[in-house]
């Protein structure tokens, strides 16, 4: 009994984790300019719309939180077997592998945008010293958080995959949900708030991002400020859950059926989940109603 | 030209040359692995895991097809799908997938096998109701396919639900089924390469290595995990060339590429899972 209160216990302190994980994840990636919705950054300048946003898309998000997460927990783990307190060590692995990230993002800013030389697009040294530091204190909570869950999830619940495979297995996980959920809103929301609201981007527009604040220029830093307040905490929900429900219906449910009562019961969340999209799908055609009056067909035309 | 203006060109047809040369190619790898079983190299055993292999290589490659992947025009709202790569979000799933049947294994392989199709089916499950929240609730925009005019599960008629100017945008309701349809069939896929690996290691190792089964089961589980990712990685990869950007699911035209895909994947993966399971026959020297 008290196993699984503890193991209860562990899974939703893993779940809470992977929620700040995701939202950290999610904020550091526009901050930074992250994944797809960089391609915008990237175009701009070549449309004539010179900016100063950050522009570092050092890969897809999902490769290059692996690569941090596993790094930070391949680096606890050395220090681990080194008899260093895992506390301590955690928060070492997870300083260097933060320490990489802001390597690749000083690289990727400075060659990304020194690319679009051409075009007439400066680099901000200014831009370099202000932002980088703000994505790597954002990367050094995902990182912390996600090694953390890792090593939860070996040595207290006992996963039989070293923290290093698992910290590439959560890692792509976290970047998945992150760039998935987090990317649209960055993408269409916060650089294109010069659109229509409740339309996609026309394509026409493309390049075209806001580039001025309320005073001056835009700087990434008030992209964060903007996306934290919906796109990180729904980000981090997203990754919470898929933690939270992979934990719990292994520690609660796995010993039943021989095996078999954890599949029942991911069957059933994941019919449950469906039943909710389906759902939000239908309120949103009610709520929003068409863009368009829908075509007629040949037959009504006629009669 | 965006990427949106870049419309699938057929590619559903198979080459009849590249193909035969495939098959011939999978024949010979296979070939190899049966003659080393013949001759005394491998068990019968590790022979059945790297059949093993090719097949969860092959589920792999299909269930990457399922995915929908909306990519960079997806961030912006201009095309449907999720707004990330193809090869990452279908590797998260499979990947969560493998994570939560590896931990199943000490309960038999079928087991495993169910679990970890479970485990990616809700990740992509959970994953594709969120990006249909961030639309919905974030900005506003209902989901509408770009491919078909009604919705093949639903009914539901999109066209007049696409903004000006897009291909569609969010995830409708097919794009969503096969998200987690994707999911499952990664999952599942995923698991049954590293369930294959696991069982050759841990039978082949301790005789390899002249160590008793517990103290080389680390050594297995994380040798079969790290190569478990690797092929999945492989063959989301090359399905990712096969789709060539961004895909809807299974109403998309694109979808119909898969059979090359599949046939590639067969290759990729008896050639990886081959090199995979003879580092445990034993060096003459």
């Amino acid at each position: 009994m008290e196993n699984i209160v503890l193991s209860i216990g562990v899974a939703a302190f893993a779940g809470a984790l992977a929620a700040v994980a995701g939202a950290a994840e999610d904020t550091e990636s526009n901050i930074g300019s992250q994944g797809d919705p960089n391609s915008q950054v990237q175009l701009a300048p070549q449309m004539g719309y010179m900016h100063r946003i950050f522009n570092k898309a050092v890969a897809g998000e999902p490769p290059s939180w692996a690569l941090w997460i596993a790094l930070g927990a391949g680096v606890a783990w050395a220090f681990m077997a080194m008899n260093v307190n895992p506390v301590l060590a955690i928060i070492l692995g997870s300083v260097l592998a933060s320490f990489v990230q802001g390597v690749y993002a000083t690289t990727a800013y400075l060659g990304r945008t020194a690319s679009l030389a051409k075009f007439g697009q400066p680099v901000y040294v200014d831009i370099l010293k202000s932002v980088t530091p703000v994505t790597t204190a954002h990367a050094f909570v995902a990182i912390f958080a996600t090694v953390t869950i890792c090593y939860l999830m070996n040595a207290v619940l006992g996963h039989p995959f070293p923290l290093p495979i698992l910290g590439i297995i959560w890692g792509i996980a976290l970047g998945a949900a992150g760039s998935a959920v987090g990317n649209p809103y960055y993408g269409k929301e916060r650089q294109y708030q010069n659109q229509k609201f409740g339309a996609g981007v026309p394509i026409s527009a493309s390049g075209n991002i806001v580039r001025y604040a309320e005073a001056g220029e835009r700087s990434s830093l008030d992209n964060g400020w903007f996306t934290a307040k919906y796109a990180g905490p729904a980000s981090g929900i997203c990754f919470g859950l898929i933690v939270f429900f992979e934990l719990w219906r292994h520690l609660i449910f796995e010993h039943y059926f021989g095996g078999w009562g954890s599949v029942i019961v991911g069957g059933i969340i994941v019919l449950l989940i469906t039943i909710m999209a389906r759902f939000i799908e239908v309120w949103a055609r009610k709520t929003y109603g068409p863009y368009t009056a829908p075509e007629k067909k040949p037959d009504e035309e006629a009669a | 030209m965006s990427a949106i203006a870049a419309k699938p060109a057929g590619g559903a047809e198979m080459p009849k040359g590249p193909a035969a040369i495939a098959i011939v190619l999978l024949l010979v790898v296979v070939g190899i692995g049966y003659y080393m079983t013949m001759a005394g190299f491998f068990t019968m055993a590790i022979f059945y895991s790297l059949i093993g292999i090719i097949v969860g290589g092959m589920l792999v490659t299909f269930s990457v097809h399922l995915v929908p992947v909306g990519g960079a025009p997806a961030a912006m709202g201009q095309a449907p799908g999720i707004a990330t790569g193809v090869t990452m979000l279908a590797a998260g799933a499979g990947l969560a997938g493998l994570f939560k049947g590896a931990w199943a294994a000490q309960f038999g392989y079928l087991p495993a096998l169910g679990t970890g199709a479970i485990g990616g089916a809700l990740l992509m499950a959970l994953t594709c109701m969120f990006v249909n929240v961030t639309y919905v609730y974030g900005m506003g925009i209902p989901s509408a396919s770009g491919k078909v005019r009604n919705d093949p599960i639903t009914g539901d008629s999109q066209d007049e639900y696409k903004s000006q100017g897009t291909e569609g945008h969010g995830l409708p309701f097919i794009s969503y089924v096969g998200g987690v349809l994707g999911g499952l069939i990664g999952g599942f896929g995923g698991t049954l390469i590293y369930i294959s690996l696991y069982d050759a290691y841990v039978n082949g190792l301790p005789t390899l290595m002249g160590g008793t089964t517990e103290s080389i089961m680390p050594i297995a589980v994380s040798v079969a995990g790290i190569f478990a990712i690797g092929m999945f990685l492989v063959n989301a990869v090359l399905t990712a060339y096969n789709i060539t950007g961004t895909i809807e699911g299974p109403h998309d035209p694109k979808f119909k590429r898969f059979p090359r895909a599949i046939v590639a994947s067969a290759v990729a993966s008896a050639l990886t899972g081959l090199l995979a399971l003879m580092i445990i026959v034993p060096m003459p020297f």
